[in-house]
């Protein structure tokens, strides 16, 4: 799958580097590794370098996008809604995050994704989350 | 009210999370969205979910969610007529 093809997004807001398993419509496994020279890293107000939350759910969103059978180069996806976020770890240069998004149900070109991120085991995200498609 | 249409209201209340609000405040012939209730369409994918996890009965379109989401009475008819006997 060429990752670049498929979704709109560039450096440095491309966050996710490989597909690690694909059923379209169903179910999409992702990965990204979280790199120290990442500029979202900078200025987290906990202290220290960690992804910060946000990012987490647009991680784990433009890893749904895969959920799409073609393209969406020329489209967009739209976060549309967070429903039930918690933040169990912190994400950190070095963590490859395993980005997990399951499609629950779909009405008007709205879907709603259960997700979650981990790291090695370790759980880091859990949402729900609402995208659209325009 | 049937005990099917308090099921539906009951399940509108419990999946948009209208806090404060009771079945019997929610009227029969109201429109859903828009004026009425004034549900959007985040709310009608929440609803299209619940009413297919807690009736059993899918709204495969939006030319179903139409006819459906028209009020509560055109909701629980929808549900009756397709729920499995």
């Amino acid at each position: 799958m060429d990752i670049l093809a498929h979704l709109p997004h560039r450096a440095p807001l491309l966050l996710v580097d490989r597909l690690l398993e694909r059923e379209p419509g169903l179910r999409v496994v992702a990965e990204k590794l979280v790199t120290a020279d990442e500029p979202y890293l900078l200025d987290h107000p906990a202290g220290g370098a960690q992804v910060p939350g946000p990012l987490l759910l647009e991680m784990l969103a433009q890893a749904g996008g895969f959920l799409e059978a073609e393209t969406l180069h020329g489209a967009s996806i739209f976060l549309a809604g967070v429903r039930d976020a918690r933040f169990h770890a912190p994400a950190v240069p070095g963590d490859r995050l395993r980005l997990e998004v399951a499609a629950e149900g779909a009405f008007a070109g709205l879907m709603r994704l259960q997700c979650a991120a981990t790291c090695e085991g370790r759980d880091l995200c859990t949402a729900t989350l609402l995208v659209k498609r325009l | 009210m049937s005990d099917l249409k308090l099921r539906v209201k009951e399940m509108i209340i419990e999946r948009l999370k209208l806090e404060g609000l009771t079945p019997d405040q929610i009227e029969d012939q109201a429109p859903l969205f828009g004026e009425g209730l004034g549900l959007d369409s985040i709310d009608a994918l929440e609803l299209v979910l619940g009413i297919e996890q807690v009736f059993g009965v899918k709204i495969e379109d939006e030319a179903a969610g139409m006819r459906a989401f028209k009020s509560v009475q055109a909701l629980t008819d929808f549900i009756a007529e397709h729920a499995k006997a």
